[in-house]
């Protein structure tokens, strides 16, 4: 088969950049641990205070060594619930300090939502019967708004909260 | 036309004169855009 000059070149540049992306996808996956959100682990929608880590005097954060910390959400139309503060009023702010490893679970009573912290890489689909988690290091200070990015019903929009990140 | 003219119209000598500069030039632009933001999607995925 003859092939023509440039087409060689550029079917070599087309097959090199496909090589290099799955070496560094590759990498992440099997180095640095990327994985999807959700590990397979189920859990009763109609049930989840059965689960350990989603018994209402578990839910929001809770610092487990230095400077690791994790953050249990129940997601449900149209709330994040990430427990009670001293008061008995819902906290709405999750904060940590700069640099520190903050382990996201979070799980669903009711439809499928989303868990975004815009501005990071914390990016999940929520979904009922199922344990989503994403462990993150907050590097960057400022405030991050929580949105739910997946269209839940008629309060979509409501469902939001806070991650402060301070130095 | 017909077979007459076939030393002239050999096929391999015929697709040697195709001018391909424009499309490699359009081809590798193409590649190299989708390399460039492929490394800024994922400076900008470990930067936050």
């Amino acid at each position: 088969m003859h092939l023509h000059k440039y087409e060689k070149i550029w079917l070599v540049f087309g097959m090199a950049s496909l090589v290099l992306f799955l070496l560094i996808i590759g990498f992440a996956a099997f180095w640095k641990g990327t994985h999807p959100q959700s590990h397979m682990e189920t859990i009763d929608p109609q049930n989840v205070e059965a689960h350990d880590a989603f018994k209402p005097e578990n839910l929001g954060i809770r610092e487990v060594a230095d400077g690791k910390y994790i953050v249990n959400i129940v997601a449900s139309a149209f709330n994040y619930d990430f427990g009670k503060d001293t008061e008995g009023n819902a906290n709405k702010t999750i904060r940590v300090p700069k640099g520190s490893t903050v382990l996201y679970q979070i799980t669903t009573k009711d439809v499928v939502h989303g868990f975004q912290v815009a501005g990071t890489n914390v990016n999940m689909m929520v979904e009922p019967g199922h344990i989503s988690r994403y462990e993150a290091v907050m590097k960057n200070v400022g405030e991050f708004t929580i949105v739910c990015n997946e269209y839940c019903g008629i309060g979509h929009h409501q469902m939001y909260g806070t991650v402060e990140v301070y130095e | 036309m017909g077979k007459g003219n076939s030393k002239q119209h050999q096929p391999n000598s015929n697709e040697s004169t195709h001018n391909l500069k424009g499309t490699f030039i359009a081809v590798m632009l193409l590649g190299v855009f989708i390399l460039v933001s492929w490394f800024g999607f994922y400076a900008l995925f470990l930067s936050r």
